[in-house]
């Protein structure tokens, strides 16, 4: 009986330390994949910029470039020998673009935000919802063929009406175009959650103070959603900078620039980092979008920044 | 309320209103072009064709001449050969160069049972000749058993000369050399789903047990929030800068396989870091509506933590898991810039995980980047990545609107 009882505690025993040698273990897998999906981040940082400053380095031998001619360039020319990299033009045009499609597409953006969220009957609000997400999923390429097929033939027509030549509508005007499409379904999904988050008594007190419900809405709830529709506007921009596909199918890229005309062909941070990347093998033009990609990303970093220090000046009482 | 104000009001809401027409606008804009533009060229042949045309010249064995019923269906341009069985119209490609091509075959026509004679793996198989095929030459004999050639390039290449070569001298048919159409996308489509599995294979594992810690087994404490942190800004990093990272980072990885070029398992590797955060946070959402009652009542009956989270909570959470897998299909499929640098530009017919190939998005690419965009085979891809992409989401719109009501959210 006794020898029994010990044989049964000994294989609960050797039970109960094998369940809790799993459970370490696990918890081991499961903070090393965690760990792992955090440090992915910081591999993107590492490995994109030690390569794109290799060209400045003096490492890099009879090839060497230097940094104030790259940043401050005005023309892109890897086809002539030697090759010119500017980018200083680059980083205008790219900013031009961005900005004016966030100009473009902001207040629109914000106004349908504002009719889903306060404004709808409920069905129409769940159809349009449905279509600023469907618009969400689009992808880049699809976007980018459809901008092929229609917004250059558009702009074309329009450059006609005025008498200019557009290169077969491909122009700064089309990329615009493109990433206001592009970015609103992203100002505005954002926008509808802070818009929705605003506190009701807010607007209860401004409707018992005599203002009338659009009034409300307008001077009420948007200003006090501010923080969060300028979080999508941030967001919106990133989506602007960092789109290369289909900005690449409509710029046109220019070679010298900065373009001021919008009905003249741009180039793009991104359209660069892709351009002739068929007929590209490892060498200084395929280094240099790295150096490219780093200007992306820093230009990336400093709009949120900006967003941020915006963010913090205009207030708003957004309870999220 | 004066009538300044009422009109202001009026013009307010006519503001929003217009503002969300515009949005119905566009997207109806996307759909009507693309489905108008790429219907006309959608068609079977093009999923399960080659887009590469072929060469094959095809024996026949010297099938002697017999009495072929001319077809039903009556066709203007065609010219039909009663002998054999087959009929051929004169056509142009898109170089605007002159074409041959097989318009009807009868059913017991010797084309249907040719050989391939050209070097190759295919060598010694039997082949039908496809309708479509553009015919370069046809070799037969004669009544004095020569053999003659009708039908080539610079000749009388054109239907109503080669087919009336062959009425008035055939006595059996030898060969026909000919090429296939090309211009399909069975390669492409071949690497999606070698990539969507061989991505999830990766990613799903990595990120699910990211989330599972992060939701069930991280301590509260600053780590974990710089976890987070890091992970969102995986989010926000454009996807070319993944291409970039994929060529200078995960290259080296592929490089222990012994892969030295751009390659399927490379934009694997780029795809699986670039759906972490997507991964992650639909996961974790699916974990956080899982009732800690249900943690609760396992571990009371004496269960581990690692038997709670694999018997109990990730069951229920598989809905949302589920949702996960079909949002990360459909950013692969529509995914092009980080592919682009990982897995090249160049179409591939028989894709493998070793080399380069084209996804679908990649091919619209490709052929839209080169002298002559081939706009008609670009917007027919669209259309099918459109259809299976806003599939993929409204499936998951669906699931998610059922696991909320089954837990009462």
């Amino acid at each position: 009986m006794d020898k029994e009882k010990k044989t049964i505690q000994a294989r609960l025993d050797s039970f109960h330390s094998r369940k809790l040698w799993q459970d370490k273990i696990m918890k081991k897998i499961f903070q090393g994949s965690a760990i792992l999906a955090a440090l992915m981040i910081f591999f993107i940082s590492y490995f994109v910029i030690s390569r794109g400053i290799q060209p400045f380095l003096s490492s890099y031998g009879d090839e060497q470039q230097s940094l104030i001619a790259f940043i401050s360039g005005d023309r892109w020319r890897p086809d002539i020998s030697p090759p010119v990299f500017g980018v200083g033009f680059i980083i205008i045009n790219t900013l031009l673009t961005s900005l004016g499609a966030a100009v473009l597409s902001f207040p629109i953006s914000v106004l349908t935000a504002l009719f889903i969220a306060k404004i709808a009957p409920p069905k129409v609000r769940a159809v349009l919802t449905t279509i600023v997400e469907l618009l969400a999923a689009i992808p880049s390429i699809v976007y980018g063929v459809f901008a092929a097929g229609t917004i250059t033939g558009l702009v074309k027509d329009v450059g006609n009406i005025f008498g200019i030549n557009t290169y077969g509508g491909n122009s700064m005007f089309a990329v615009i175009i493109l990433l206001a499409i592009m970015i609103f379904p992203t100002i505005t999904s954002l926008s509808v959650v802070a818009i929705s988050a605003v506190d009701r008594s807010l607007e209860l007190g401004s409707i018992a103070l005599g203002a009338s419900q659009m009034e409300t809405n307008f001077k009420v709830v948007l200003t006090s959603a501010k923080s969060g529709i300028f979080a999508g506007l941030a967001l919106g921009l990133g989506r602007a900078f960092g789109e290369a596909t289909a900005v690449s199918m409509v710029a046109g890229n220019r070679m010298v620039g900065p373009t001021w005309n919008p009905f003249d062909i741009t180039r793009t941070l991104t359209s660069t980092i892709l351009s002739g990347m068929h007929e590209t093998s490892p060498g200084l033009d395929y280094d240099m979008r790295f150096s490219v990609g780093i200007i992306l990303l820093l230009v990336i970093l400093a709009t949120n920044f900006m967003i941020q220090v915006i963010k913090r000046k205009v207030g708003g009482v957004t309870h999220e | 309320m004066n009538k300044a104000r009422r009109r202001k009001d009026i013009m307010r809401t006519s503001v929003t209103w217009i503002s969300a027409a515009l949005a119905v606008l566009v997207l109806t804009s996307i759909f009507v072009f693309v489905f108008k533009r790429g219907a006309g060229t959608f068609s079977w042949s093009m999923l399960k064709d080659d887009y590469w045309s072929k060469n094959y010249l095809v024996a026949f064995g010297d099938v002697p001449a017999n009495d072929f019923a001319l077809p039903d269906a009556d066709n203007e341009d065609e010219f039909f050969s009663r002998k054999f069985g087959f009929g051929l119209a004169d056509s142009v490609d898109k170089e605007n160069n002159q074409l041959m091509v097989v318009t009807t075959i009868s059913a017991m026509s010797p084309l249907h049972e040719g050989t391939i004679t050209t070097a190759g793996p295919d060598q010694g198989k039997v082949m039908a000749i496809p309708l479509d095929a553009r015919i370069r030459r046809i070799d037969y004999l004669d009544q004095d058993n020569n053999v003659k050639s009708t039908g080539l390039l610079g000749q009388d290449h054109s239907a109503e000369g080669a087919i009336g070569r062959l009425e008035q001298e055939a006595t059996a048919i030898r060969e026909i050399y000919f090429q296939s159409t090309g211009g399909g996308i069975r390669g492409s489509i071949i690497a999606t789903l070698m990539l969507i599995g061989l991505t999830l294979l990766f990613s799903l594992p990595l990120g699910i047990s990211a989330a599972i810690y992060l939701h069930e087994v991280a301590p509260r404490n600053k780590v974990t929030d710089w976890i987070r942190a890091a992970v969102e800004m995986l989010a926000g990093v454009p996807s070319i800068i993944f291409g970039l990272m994929g060529v200078s980072m995960l290259f080296r990885v592929t490089n222990l396989f012994g892969i030295t070029t751009q390659s399927v398992l490379l934009g694997s590797f780029t795809m699986t870091i670039m759906l972490l955060p997507l991964i992650m946070r639909q996961t974790e959402e699916a974990l956080i509506v899982v009732p800690s009652s249900l943690r609760m009542a396992s571990l009371s009956l004496g269960a581990s933590t690692t038997q709670t989270i694999f018997k109990v909570v990730l069951p229920n959470a598989l809905p949302g898991i589920l949702s996960a897998t079909l949002l990360s299909m459909s950013r692969i499929i529509g995914e092009s810039a980080a592919l682009i640098f990982t897995m090249g530009t160049a179409i591939s017919d028989s894709p493998k995980i070793s080399q380069g190939a084209t996804t679908l998005a990649v091919h619209i690419w490709t052929v839209m980047a080169g002298e002559q965009p081939n706009f008609e085979l670009a917007t027919a891809i669209s259309l099918l990545i459109l259809v299976l992409v806003l599939g993929l989401n409204i499936t998951v719109k669906l699931l998610t609107y059922r696991i909320n009501k089954k837990w009462q959210v």
